[in-house]
């Protein structure tokens, strides 16, 4: 309902702002629609219009002209409406990049079936170009922000023992600028895509199809999800803490969460802006990028890598986190080398932001550079090893645990392993200027990306699938797809870097015959990675609609979390909580338990 | 305790041979063309050496911890090592170290000799615009084939029109790319050592490298790597059209 007043408000938005913008245009003797400056002013007014349909005004905004806020609602209802509990917030952003990520998963498998022979079959070029672009920008947002979105908002207010985030309105308003950015994603899609990739390098952004302005506008909103969130998670870190959770007894995805939310809130300016330059180049006839007016293109991939580079940690980062608290959890040890890792996790930060020309060995840029981006990007694999030996010190002489979360933990560990190594190859100059932009690029990102953040993901999201549905998922299912994801990934990826060496170069629509063999082989395999999400997808629904009750501590875990009901109270505990001890005290004699419920009695339910 | 470090150490040693003779037998790489392309697959090469104890190390310690070390959740607990003290200096020590050379070798050594040598015996410009390639020979003509006469030293002048937009000239038997920017001239040296032809080897393409646009997979030109008769013959017959 409140969608759907969104919706119609948004709709008006856009014809009042198009309509102001048309009656100037029209008194100026220009034609009343632009495409590219009619988006740029309708959408901003569209999405305000948006933002007070779905409850912003309702439950917020009134407030500011002396109104009384509205009560939210309980039951189903509040997850299809502005709300401002972290729960709710938290289960709206996962089943929104859940979806969103199955949709760009469904763009994959039709890149895949296009791909398979030399020769066009299923697009024209144009069309490849687009499903590839949409493909990579809706992936890249999942990778960004599903971590935190989803599992950073709903477990580390609970495992720090606060009630709340920081800021929850901001948390409501950072949520809810989500679905536009998918919407125009979409739209860009039928008014005839794009065709620059996740990237948007100029002189081709800024002259090529309208498609590429809604992708600009879609993705500076995203930006600005990053940042607010970004904001909201390090202000809650800081200061939500109850009594007794000092930094070195924060549960290890806290830490994970708090860097990449530092990264987040430094960089994600870089890229907004970027597009914005684009931006303004199309629409006021700047030229920032247009090397006939004196502009530089290569300007742009600075800017544009500054952010994204870091992004990859944005991404990588909650992820570490994650698997690390798994990892400990299900081996029923103490985390190893802890205060290694939160030294490794903050120098990761620091490191990443001055790595980015890594990506530009073969631009034109000046010759001095290489050098010191080579020295510093192989920096990175330092801190990195770091956490691979708190992976491998937590597992060793364990009582490992082999239920599904546990198996996404393991196979991130073989994942990231082969992801951190071929970087390496990347990173050397004299290789890297044969295999920048070919395959063996692709195959490396994803597995990083997927191999690494997205299993990482599905660790945490099993992992906790039963405190946040307050349902237990059924294991058989969740082992199919772990199984058939974890041979069908490496059947599909460990072909890319060899065709990539081979000569295969990325974004392409065709390529010689000459590989040919390779790509049936790993479009077969890609189907196969498909399938395994079948199994998932039907898990998660059958699970959550009538899979067992959870109890409370299906893990016997140890941090806050789990300490409470499944799902947890309104307002996440009666007491106040209160920590005595580290969070993986397992094994070690007479050590206090993590946390002692405040004097309320608290709920053991089940 | 010690039994199992010992097994795991087999382990390691076991998987890491395999890899280093996998690494060794494999050839992954395209046709050989040019003294860079030699020196490309060097480096590749070395890589993957280093590499190999690193992943032996992390395969071993993952599947004799998954084999030995399973449990079925019964919630006992194991034991407390907490990794403090000398392992992880050990660790950090042995991480840096290797870092660090990888960075020098094969990393900045690498990137020295990349620069060594600008000395060149011929001088092509190569101009990359929306969606194909063309040369300019010094004799004033302008080709759509790239032909080059075999163990001389070419540097490349490589450009995009300024209203253009950014491509990427690359041939995959050569190894070297280097991006076509509008409005800017960006070099590359190569020289080519091997007889090749485009007509029966895809490595011999000169190939657009960077995202442009709608025909970007078909921007391609194809390369022929001649004789020095055979190239002055070629050169004669084009110039004298
Ligand atoms: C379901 C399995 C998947 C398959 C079969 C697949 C396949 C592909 C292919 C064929 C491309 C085009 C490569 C190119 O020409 O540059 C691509 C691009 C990309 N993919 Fe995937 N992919 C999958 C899942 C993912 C996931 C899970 C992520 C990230 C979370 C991801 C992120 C990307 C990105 C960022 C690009 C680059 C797009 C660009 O260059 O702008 N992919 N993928
Ligand atoms: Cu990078
Ligand atoms: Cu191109």
């Amino acid at each position: 309902m409140a969608i759907l007043v969104g919706l119609v408000l948004a709709v008006v938005g856009f014809v009042t702002g198009t309509g102001i913008l048309g009656g100037i245009r029209t008194s100026m003797g220009l034609e009343y629609w632009s495409t590219d400056m009619s988006w740029s002013v309708g959408y901003p007014v569209a999405l305000i219009g948006w933002l007070i349909g779905v409850g912003g005004w309702k439950y917020w905004a009134v407030e500011w002209f002396g109104g009384k806020a509205a009560t939210p609602p309980k039951g189903v209802k509040r997850y299809f409406e502005w709300n401002m509990d972290h729960k709710v917030i938290g289960i709206q952003y996962g089943v929104t990049f859940v979806v969103l990520f199955l949709l760009s998963g469904l763009t994959a498998m039709l890149i895949r079936f296009e791909l398979m022979n030399s020769g066009m079959q299923l697009f024209t070029e144009d069309q490849y170009n687009s499903a590839m672009s949409f493909h990579g920008i809706g992936m890249v947002a999942v990778a960004v922000a599903i971590m935190l979105g989803a599992f950073g908002n709903y477990i580390v207010p609970l495992q720090i023992g606060a009630r709340d985030m920081a800021f929850p309105r901001v948390n409501a308003l950072s949520y809810w600028l989500v679905p536009p950015v998918a919407i125009m994603l979409i739209i860009a899609l039928l008014i005839g895509g794009w065709d620059t990739g996740w990237t948007a390098y100029p002189p081709l952004s800024v002259l090529t199809k309208s498609g590429q302005v809604l992708f600009n506008l879609a993705v500076i909103t995203f930006g600005l999800v990053s940042i607010l969130g970004g904001i909201n998670f390090i202000a809650t870190i800081i200061y939500e803490r109850a009594p007794g959770m000092t930094w070195g007894r924060l549960p290890i995805f806290v830490w994970g969460a708090f860097a990449g939310s530092l990264i987040a809130f430094f960089f994600t300016q870089g890229f907004a802006a970027g597009l914005l330059m684009i931006l303004l180049d199309r629409v006021v006839g700047t030229s920032f990028f247009h090397a006939a007016e004196g502009g530089s293109p290569i300007l742009y991939e600075h800017v544009f890598w500054f952010y994204s580079h870091p992004a990859v940690y944005v991404m990588v980062l909650p992820a570490f986190g994650a698997v690390l608290e798994v990892l400990a959890h299900m081996s029923r040890k103490p985390l190893y080398a802890y205060r290694w890792v939160v030294g490794a996790l903050l120098g990761i930060v620091a490191i990443s932001g001055v790595v980015w020309a890594h990506h530009m060995f073969t631009s034109g840029m000046e010759d001095y550079l290489h050098a010191p981006f080579l020295v510093l990007t192989e920096m990175i694999s330092i801190p990195t090893g770091i956490i691979f030996l708190s992976a491998i010190g937590t597992i060793w002489a364990g009582r490992l645990w082999m239920r599904t979360p546990m198996l996404f933990a393991l196979a991130f560990i073989f994942n990231f392993t082969v992801g951190g190594l071929t970087g390496i190859y990347l990173a050397d100059v004299p290789t890297d200027i044969h295999l920048h932009d070919t395959y063996f690029v692709v195959a490396h990102f994803h597995y990083t990306i997927m191999g690494g953040e997205i299993f990482a993901l599905f660790a945490a999201l099993y992992y906790w699938f039963p405190k946040m549905t307050g349902r237990q998922f059924n294991e058989t299912l969740g082992k199919i797809h772990f199984w058939i994801m974890f041979i069908g990934f490496q059947l599909v990826f460990i072909p890319m870097f060899q065709v990539g060496v081979k000569g295969m170069n990325r974004r392409v629509a065709d390529y010689p015959e000459a590989y040919e063999d390779f790509n049936r082989f790993i479009s077969w395999s890609g189907f196969l990675l498909g399938i395994s999400f079948i199994f998932f997808a039907a898990n998660m629904v059958l699970s959550w609609v009538r899979g067992e009750r959870a109890v409370a501590n299906p893990w016997g875990a140890s941090t806050l979390e789990w300490q409470v009901s499944s799902p947890p109270p309104e307002h996440n505990f009666e007491g106040q909580p209160v920590i005595q001890g580290g969070a993986y005290e397992y094994g070690v004699p007479n050590a206090p338990a993590h946390a002692r419920m405040g004097t309320a009695a608290v709920t053991e339910h089940v | 305790m010690n039994r199992h470090l010992w097994i795991a150490g087999i382990l390691w040693v076991v998987f890491t041979a395999l890899a280093l003779a996998g690494a060794a037998l494999m050839n992954p790489f395209p046709t050989v063309g040019a003294e860079e392309a030699e020196f490309s697959d060097h480096a590749f090469r070395m890589m993957t050496y280093m590499g190999a104890p690193v992943f032996g190390f992390v395969m071993a310690a993952l599947l004799y911890s998954v084999l030995r070390f399973r449990s079925g959740g019964g919630g006992e607990d194991g034991p407390p090592i907490r990794g403090v003290g000398a392992v992880p200096r050990v660790w950090l020590l042995t991480t840096t170290t290797l870092a660090v050379v990888v960075m020098i070798y094969p990393g900045l050594t690498g990137l020295a000799e990349l620069r060594s040598d600008r000395t060149h015996d011929l001088e092509v410009n190569v101009t990359g615009f929306r969606w194909a390639w063309v040369v300019q020979y010094p004799e004033g003509f302008a080709s759509q084939e790239l032909v080059l006469p075999v163990d001389q030293r070419v540097k490349f002048n490589v450009t995009a029109p300024a209203g253009d937009v950014l491509h990427s000239f690359w041939v995959p038997a050569f190894r070297l790319k280097i991006d076509a920017v509008p409005g800017q001239i960006t070099n590359l040296y190569i020289t080519p050592n091997e007889l090749g032809d485009g007509a029966t080897d895809a490595a011999y393409r000169v190939q657009c490298a960077e995202l442009c646009g709608l025909y970007h997979a078909r921007m391609q030109m194809p390369v022929r790597v001649v004789t020095a008769e055979e190239y002055e013959a070629w050169v004669a017959e084009k110039a004298g059209k």
